[in-house]
């Protein structure tokens, strides 16, 4: 019922009939097939089918039992703890067996001939040739022994970390780190794509990066809260994924909030432009607002608030500092000199005047609960929103309530369900171990900064030498020469990939591992395959942030082609500098599990008796179970003192003298409104591009994972691309009807993408969902994306001086139907093959 | 007399139709005398077994539980209101109750067993007996407590400050009173001994060590601060890695000079490490920042990033003397690899020197709830952190 589609797009669909029913039979036998089979009955064995074993494993999207026949997954279940289960399992299988696997070690074709000094405008031609692992782990030892040699830690950037596949074994981003660090020094990155704004701004404001943290448990929401904002959040579509292995338990409060919507026992909002997959699950009020302007209508909330003295002025003077210089800007004394009033930020916003001051009035009005999504702060100037809502709810006065207050992570990873507070399994180390020698031991950064704020490496790769601002610091953009890359797809999640082509250009090198051919195994020099997560021994939390039981995720199948575990392949690579000892510390991969597992056994006795590892692995997961109530900055209201809150005063800081004293032009002392680069409805640049394109994350993808399981791609394509979603007027006005191709454009790049007309859409918004596969016609910059990539239309701009976050969601397009030759789809498949 | 019996059994044979060997006649007015019986019997027995009487007809509950009530407010007081077993014990609702004493009934074997029969038995036992109550006290919010304490009829203003701002609280949650009430009528388990923090293990190895006035030590866990050498009640807790000078030995404890700042502002409680920075050294209760008696004020100046005023004080008060570091670096090396091992499961951990002393704060309480640490490593590696920042840190960048 999480997964309901818009409509039937099969008429469109281009896969073949073949394959299209072979992944519809393969998802409906999962209903029909009952539990009875579960458990391989050889007494009765009378056909090999039912030899079949099941086996109990983990993912991202959540736990599941794989039927395994004739060495193969043939059918995967959900877990049977898991209540709701993603549609999304029914993709699991097609990455498995996906077209697009890396299946043997390769290397660009012209840098196997030239090495370093090949023609990188080539990069991304896709052409490759074969090698075996030993050549290949060759070329990566001697490419990192040249670069540290040459240029010393600033010119190799190992930092990219990405979702990794789950399992705390295998974790392919602590492998990768570890290894490397015992080679020697390179260049890492802080923040992430998800939420570098709103985790840089928060602990000046909050005290706590707040976006991954703990949340109100939703119990408690449920009881108390009168009112629910969904601030630009749509949890039933985000809700389905999970840094470590779901069990979706949130769903059981967002069905028990849909019966108390339709009750009317509580009133739920979403300020969004668009009617999102929550607003259509739970039937909730929809505040309509011009993307970009949050922040006017929230100045606008603020000026209604004081005028007609709804807020909470008590709470504000013993919980939060500088409440005044704030007011002061509400009421146009400084800076911009102009009032925030309603009828002001109407023009801005959309919303009407009068339509501001109620939604002032409603959210002071009892029990109300703030509940943030994250797109509002991936886009320029994304620390103001949410600095601006952590106002907001000061003033209402109910942080530290149950039912009251701000969370900026309800939307996520299970955060709101009470927490077992078990301890997980640990993980494989990340670190060198101390007091062994690392090969090569210089720290020379050559004045360069050795950690750069994760979405500015394109700007560094193009300007070496450069200082920029970020978080109070003064960054020199590195010379780097040598890029690393394993689990993590920067050719999917980075923005403007044309200016990407442009800088790629200047590496002399690039390694990507991974298990499936994505864009930045196209980009790349050398390509490792790394086995999925289905093909090793693993250990996982299930029940994700909240840590419902442990999961011992088996291995369903054996590593397809020439795949290794992340584990084989660091631990060869350590071994050509005579250190792989060192890196397994002499332990197999078993003795690893056991160890994690003991770690945990161990941390939880006393509150938990937990069986002995092998016990543990037969019986498949342990169940901590269910938590307590809890209410997030409780401590703080009872004694702000003693619980002060991590911000430089201990207090709400509605004023930042810190960030004040930065100096920056678009992060200033208090929020305040800054307008964008290019905006709609009226904005800059809406006169030449008008439609505001989002790219938030997928409803049927975790990022740009599983785009690549053929089957269930083609149950939301639309003539084999990626979907664009928008108003009926909009297709109209260009003469587009649902299921045509058209080509989406803007002064940065050009997609095509299948139309899918959907009232849900206001006029002048599309939505193309990021991690679409990045398929360019051509290595050439400007080339056609022929699958639908929406960074090839995104800005690569800092969000601000502060953060230097990802600004993906500014974003300014214009559409058309496409003429013309059709260019087939070649995001997917793997590299050309050069014999 | 035959034509009598011939009627009874006609009219018995109705009742005895069915069934071949036992009539429903038999199994009706049977189950019914038995029921009354039954019934009677089993709710005098019941009412027996509720009996503080019978509680403690079992050795181990009178040595042990029953004792240990004896020096608590629930067994003498000045209004006279004694709580005995079953009042705590024994919930209150017909179905609970029958759940209890099913649960209980276990206990009766154990007294068959000699499961707790001696001291050393009951002791070993004694966390997880707790454990039970506590979980059950947990679920249903401690209602045998608040039977006779209730949220509604608590009068705050009657409290002493402190105590309102945690009854207030906890009563707008509705909270469960053994959330904090626990050990209030009989001891509290040895806890620590499952538990024991890395840091605690130093602690104890340097145990015994003599103490030299004049020198400086640094607390390696969580440690409570005396007005004097005898009170027991104690004024505030140090932080682990805090320094302090001894000045004098008495007994069991020491007196010791903590040179600290404090936020000139509400009570002070919070003591910090230098100036303008939330390096926390100790919390004290409202009572002991206000008394002047217990310190010195120095210097007096203004944090300019926050406007905020701050004041030095030197505090002088006692601690136990237990196991405590002379070398601060081997506290920074736990630290250090504590940081090192635990913050890099599921990132790379930024370096030390990548944010100031304050900032380190709210990084770190973000990242609570993805590690369980122990309080005392919690502090610790926070207190690393800070004391490593690019404040502190010549090579911050």
């Amino acid at each position: 019922m999480f997964n309901r589609d818009k409509k039937s797009k099969n008429e469109n669909v281009s896969v073949s009939r073949r394959s299209f029913l072979k992944g519809v039979m393969a998802t409906s036998a999962v209903a029909v097939i009952g539990p009875s089979l579960l458990v391989p009955n050889t007494a009765s064995a009378a056909t090999i089918a039912e030899r079949a074993e099941w086996k109990l494993t983990g993912s991202h999207w959540g736990a599941f039992r794989a039927k395994i026949h004739g060495g193969k997954v043939t059918e995967v279940k959900a877990f049977e703890l898991d209540k709701y289960p993603t549609d999304m399992l029914k993709g699991i299988e097609g990455i498995i067996y996906s077209p697009s696997r890396v299946r043997y070690p390769m290397v660009r074709l012209d840098w196997y001939l030239n090495r370093e000094k090949s023609d990188t405008k080539q990069r991304g031609d896709n052409r490759f040739i074969r090698v075996t692992w030993d050549q290949a782990l060759d070329m990566f030892y001697e490419e990192l022994e040249r670069v540290q040699n040459t240029y010393g830690p600033s010119g190799l950037h190992t930092g990219a970390n990405g979702w990794r596949a789950t399992g705390q074994l295998h974790s392919c981003g602590s492998h990768m780190a570890r290894a490397i660090a015992m080679h020697g020094s390179s260049v890492k990155d802080v923040g992430d794509y998800s939420t570098g704004a709103g985790q840089t701004i928060l602990p000046y404001v909050l005290g706590s990066t707040e976006v991954y943290a703990p949340g109100t448990s939703w119990p408690l929401i449920l009881d108390n809260s009168k009112t629910i904002i969904l601030w630009a959040t749509d949890p039933v579509k985000n809700l389905q994924v999970g840094w470590n292995c779901e069990t979706h338990d949130s769903f059981e409060y967002l069905e028990q909030l849909k019966d108390k919507v339709a009750e009317k026992k509580i009133r739920v909002i979403s300020v969004d432009p668009v009617k999102n997959k929550t607003q259509n699950f739970l039937g909730n009020e929809h505040r309509y607002i011009n993307p970009h302007t949050d922040v006017p209508f929230m100045l606008a909330v603020a000026h209604t608030m004081v005028k007609e003295d709804l807020h909470d002025q008590k709470f504000i003077d013993t919980y939060a500092l500088g409440f005044d210089k704030f007011l002061q800007y509400v009421q146009g004394e400084t800076e911009d000199k102009v009032e925030k009033t309603p009828e002001w930020a109407s023009e801005i916003c959309g919303v009407p005047a009068d339509e501001i001051r109620d939604f002032a009035r409603l959210i002071t009005n009892g029990r109300t609960q703030l509940l943030f999504g994250w797109s509002i702060q991936r886009q320029q100037h994304g620390e103001q929103p949410y600095w601006m809502g952590a106002v907001l709810a000061t003033m209402i006065g109910q942080i530290g309530l149950p039912g009251g207050g701000i969370s900026y992570g309800h939307h996520y990873s299970s955060i709101g369900v009470p927490s077992s507070g078990a301890v997980g399994a640990g993980a494989f180390p990340r670190n060198p171990d101390s007091g062994k020698p690392i090969r090569h031991e210089s720290k020379d950064f050559k004045g360069a900064s050795s950690t750069l704020p994760v979405a500015r490496f394109v700007d560094a790769l193009q300007n070496p030498g450069k200082v920029i601002d970020a978080n109070g610091s003064k960054i020199t953009f590195p010379d780097i020469k040598m890029m690393v890359f394993t689990g993590c797809n920067p050719w999917h999640r980075h923005q403007d990939r044309n200016k990407m082509k442009a800088a790629f250009q200047k590496l002399e090198t690039v390694i990507a591992i991974d298990y499936n051919w994505t864009a930045t195994c196209r980009f790349s020099d050398i390509v490792l395959p790394a086995c999925t997560q289905y093909e090793r021994n693993d250990l996982d939390i299930y029940g994700s942030y909240r840590a419902k039981g442990l999961l011992g995720m088996k291995k369903l199948v054996d590593p397809l082609f020439q795949s290794k575990t992340d584990f084989q392949i660091f631990t060869e690579l350590t071994k050509r500098w005579g250190k792989s000892k060192d890196y397994t510390q002499g332990k197999s991969e078993v003795q690893w599990l056991e160890q994690l597992y003991n770690e945990s056994k161990d941390a939880n006795a006393g509150k938990w008796e937990m069986p002995d590892f092998h016990e543990f692995w037969k019986e498949g997961y342990f169940h901590f179970g269910d938590g307590e109530n809890w209410t997030r900055h409780a401590d703080f209201r009872e004694d702000p003192e003693v619980n002060a809150l991590g911000t430089p005063s201990g207090f709400i800081e509605i004023y930042s003298r810190k960030i004040a004293r930065f100096g920056y032009e678009h992060c200033k002392g208090h929020p305040m409104w800054f307008e964008k680069e290019e905006r709609s409805h009226g904005g800059p640049k809406s006169d030449e591009f008008p439609v505001w394109m989002q790219s938030c994350h997928p409803d049927k993808r975790l990022h740009s994972q599983m785009c690549e399981s053929e089957a269930f791609r083609a149950t939301y394509t639309v003539q084999g691309r990626e979907p664009v979603f928008m108003n009926s007027a909009d297709a109209k006005k260009r003469g587009i009807k649902d299921g045509d191709i058209v080509r989406v454009f803007n002064d940065r790049g050009q997609l095509l993408a299948g139309a899918v007309v959907d009232d849900n859409y206001p006029v002048d918004v599309i939505r193309i969902q990021e991690g679409a596969w990045y398929g360019p016609e051509d290595e050439s910059i400007g080339s056609l994306c022929t699958y639908g990539d929406p960074n090839n239309l995104t800005i690569d701009i800092g969000s601000s001086e502060l953060a230097q976050a990802t600004s993906a969601n500014t974003c300014q397009v214009e559409f058309e139907k496409f003429k013309g030759k059709v260019p087939a789809v070649n995001s997917f498949g793997g590299p050309k093959e050069v014999v | 007399m035959k034509k009598l019996f011939s009627m009874i059994a006609r009219s018995w044979g109705v009742f005895s139709k069915p069934s071949k060997h036992i009539s429903l006649g038999v199994i009706t007015c049977g189950a019914f005398l038995a029921g009354i019986i039954f019934w009677g019997g089993f709710n005098t027995a019941l009412e027996a077994t509720n009996t503080e009487a019978f509680c403690i007809s079992c050795h181990s509950m009178e040595e042990n539980n029953y004792k240990e009530i004896q020096s608590t407010i629930h067994w003498s007081n000045r209004s006279g209101v004694r709580a005995t077993c079953p009042d705590c014990h024994v919930p209150h609702k017909w179905s609970d109750k029958m759940a209890a004493k099913a649960r209980a009934s276990k206990d009766v074997f154990g007294w068959l067993l000699g499961t707790v029969d001696t001291k050393e038995k009951f002791e070993a036992k004694r966390l997880h007996l707790a454990q039970n109550e506590w979980a059950r006290f947990k679920a249903n919010g401690s209602l045998e407590c608040r039977n006779c304490h209730d949220y509604k009829s608590m009068d705050f203003t009657k409290m002493s400050e402190k105590a309102q701002v945690q009854m207030r609280g906890a009563a707008e949650r509705d909270q469960s009173c053994l959330d904090c009430h626990k050990g209030i009528a009989h001891h509290l388990p040895e806890m620590d001994t499952t538990a024991i923090s890395e840091l605690g293990k130093m602690a104890k190895n340097l145990e015994g060590h003599s103490f030299e006035v004049g020198k400086e030590y640094y607390s390696l866990v969580q440690t409570p601060l005396y007005k004097d050498e005898k009170e027991t009640e104690y004024l505030g807790v140090l932080t682990p890695a805090t320094k302090f000078k001894v000045i004098a030995e008495s007994g069991n404890r020491l007196e010791v000079e903590l040179v600290t700042w404090h936020k000139a502002k509400g009570y002070g409680r919070v003591l910090y490490f230098d100036f303008a920075k939330n390096i926390v050294q100790a919390t004290l209760s409202k009572e002991a920042s206000q008394d002047e008696s217990l310190f010195v004020r120095g210097d007096k100046r203004e944090d300019d990033l926050t406007g905020l005023p701050w004041e030095q004080v030197t505090f002088t008060l006692w601690v136990d003397k237990k196991g405590y570091e002379e070398n601060l670096q081997n506290i920074w090396d736990y630290a250090k690899g504590a940081y090192q091992t635990t913050c890099s499961v599921c990132h790379t951990q930024p370096a030390e020197g990548h944010f100031d002393a304050n900032t380190w704060v709210g990084m770190f309480a973000g990242m609570q709830g993805f590690v369980n640490l122990d309080g005392d490593t919690h502090d610790v590696i926070l207190k690393y952190l800070q004391n490593h920042s690019s404040d502190y840190s010549k090579d911050a960048h």
